[in-house]
């Protein structure tokens, strides 16, 4: 009788093993404690954020101008310590003027301290000649040239009495993924020192982009001169190099 | 004897068990491979592609019949009268037969020559100046040209999302019916991208199954010493730019290379086509401005027009005689390969 006391409580167990190992997927809790960071961009002219079609503004060249649309390029954001870095998987988002959602984005990271944030404005080369893509690089996002395969990395349109063009519109469609005429910008911000990403807390990064950056700074670009530059080439390079410096950090908010 | 029913329980427990734990791996294998993978063949004697286009795009059954589908259908323009297969013409080897410029949207023309469509595989650039870098997203450009399909791509998937037909074979394609714009253009690749012509005439002779006639093997003789070093064998192109003596149409002022590139030293440059399947394709060059293969062949022997970025295998005229134009000719009719013209695999659904 007890032997038997015995077996059945040696069946149960080892059908609770059983079932155990059967039943639940074991889960590998051994990575570091993580934090989040969410990093949002806010566009701005100045000091003030962008109003869309309805607002006039003025360049530094004294030419006012409107705009209608305005979108760019996030990809292959990192994060950066002394010792090592973080890429995000699978790192690529539309910022759109337009679209709220758009301008903010989450992952997770191994809690630790990190001195830099950086990011590819654009998209890398490779994901330009990788064929038909979805999410964010969607060629339906109007963002992607189909007569001279490539991404768009930036565009800004709108209007300005001082073009010349139809209806006084201009156009600035920045791209250009190879060879001397290539647009892509390797963005890197310096990180607070007191910025500390402690595991099970959320991290906001809020990044300034001050639109003026685009007219004047490497090159004057002005649009009495160049209202349309749609396609790659030594303007859109220009003009690359004036708004890979439009970026700051605002902000940092742990929470 | 209680202890030995209780193993006896145990072992059963544990083998329905291992059944049921098989049983899931098995379901989920059954849910991946539903689709019918399909071996992209290289021809004997062909060199390997020099990219793998569907190395992001498995190659199956279901995709390849879901692209042809695709290929022929109407809707993805915007009046729903233009196929990709209006201007790309199966009798044409997927040219169009007999225009020198095609016909979109309202009536417009379209700015180039169809070129035909076949052994796309072993390019590496597509389009007449090469400003398409992937076969995937070669598509996006007529689907969306003003004078040709005239559609946006959210509106063609709108269209494609109400077909159930449409929503099946996407499923069966891909796993799930989900239609976006990177199945769509993947599908449409299978399609397009194993569209091989290896089995003209030529091809039996070097295969050994034919013999050319005297004329035919004159012909090939002169095609080896004039033409061979752009018409590279076995592909009958080498893929590469060059300015070949053209002079610029003047209404369509198109400098081709150099419109992707922005540098004039490639100016009135296009990429070499191919010449398997030339008797079909006519009229020639990227503007369809040839009628015929005869003017062709004048073109290089007293046409050439010199201009700085002229072909330096040009520069010397090419000297043929009649005979020796009519023998060419005859060689270039051994490059048609009918059973592709005629492959119902490729032919409309």
């Amino acid at each position: 009788m007890i032997n038997f006391k015995i077996n059945r409580t040696l069946f149960i167990l080892i059908c609770f093993s059983i079932s155990f190992i059967s039943f639940n997927d074991v889960k590998n809790d051994l990575l570091p404690a993580s934090s989040t960071v969410k990093i949002t961009f806010i566009n701005t002219l100045g000091h003030s954020n962008i109003v869309l079609n309805d607002s006039m503004y003025t360049n530094p060249f004294g030419e006012n101008y409107s705009i209608s649309k305005l979108r760019y390029y996030v990809s292959n954001v990192k994060l950066n310590s002394s010792l090592t870095s973080f890429k995000e998987e699978n790192s690529y988002h539309l910022i759109d003027e337009s679209e709220e959602a758009s301008q903010s984005f989450n992952f997770n990271i191994p809690a630790g301290n990190y001195n830099s944030l950086q990011f590819l404005l654009g998209v890398d080369s490779l994901h330009n000649v990788s064929g038909a893509q979805t999410d964010d690089l969607d060629p339906t996002k109007d963002m992607f040239w189909t007569w001279n395969t490539g991404y768009v990395m930036a565009k800004m349109e709108g209007n300005s009495p001082s073009s010349k063009l139809v209806n006084n519109k201009y156009e600035y469609h920045i791209g250009g993924y190879a060879g001397p005429y290539s647009v892509i910008k390797t963005i890197q911000l310096g990180l607070d020192k007191s910025a500390e990403f402690t595991a099970g807390k959320t991290v906001t990064i809020i990044i300034g982009a001050d639109i003026n950056a685009w007219w004047k700074g490497a090159n004057d670009i002005k649009i009495t001169d160049h209202a349309n530059i749609t396609s790659p080439g030594k303007l859109a390079l220009a003009i690359s190099d004036n708004y890979a410096k439009m970026f700051s950090i605002e902000k940092i908010i742990s929470e | 004897m209680k202890a030995r029913i209780a193993i006896l329980i145990f072992l059963f427990i544990a083998a329905f068990v291992l059944i049921l734990d098989a049983g899931k791996i098995e379901r989920r294998q059954f849910q991946v491979d539903t689709t019918t993978p399909i071996k992209f063949i290289i021809p004997g004697g062909w060199p390997k592609p020099p990219t793998n286009i569907f190395s992001t795009n498995p190659l199956t059954e279901e995709g390849f019949q879901l692209g042809r589908k695709l290929f022929y259908d109407g809707r993805l323009s915007k009046d729903g009268n233009f196929a990709c297969a209006s201007c790309h013409q199966q009798f044409a080897a997927f040219a169009t037969y007999d225009h020198d410029l095609s016909h979109g949207f309202h009536d417009q023309f379209t700015t180039r020559n169809a070129p035909p469509l076949f052994n796309l595989a072993w390019k590496r650039f597509y389009h007449w100046d090469g400003g398409i870098n992937h076969i995937e997203v070669q598509a996006l450009s007529p689907m969306t040209a003003s004078n040709e399909m005239a559609e946006n791509v959210d509106s063609v998937l709108g269209k494609l999302k109400t077909d159930t037909s449409y929503v099946r074979m996407f499923k069966s394609a891909f796993g799930t019916s989900l239609i976006n714009s990177q199945r769509m253009l993947k599908a449409l690749a299978q399609f397009v991208g194993t569209l091989i012509s290896s089995n003209s005439k030529y091809d039996k002779v070097k295969r050994g199954e034919a013999t050319f006639n005297s004329a035919e093997e004159h012909g090939y003789e002169l095609y080896k010493m004039n033409c061979s070093s752009c018409h590279k064998e076995p592909l009958f192109t080498d893929n590469s730019y060059r300015n070949n003596g053209l002079a610029l149409n003047s209404f369509l002022k198109d400098y081709g290379r150099m419109r992707i590139t922005g540098d004039p030293s490639d100016s009135l440059k296009f990429i070499v086509p191919s010449l398997r399947n030339v008797s079909v394709t006519f009229p020639y060059m990227h503007d369809g401005r040839l009628y015929s293969l005869y003017k062709v062949i004048d073109h290089y022997t007293s046409g050439i027009q010199p201009s700085p970025t002229l072909d330096s295998l040009l520069r010397k005229p090419i000297i043929l005689s009649t005979a020796e134009k009519n023998d060419l000719v005859y060689f270039l009719h051994t490059l048609k390969d009918t059973s592709f013209l005629n492959d119902k695999r490729f032919s409309q659904p």
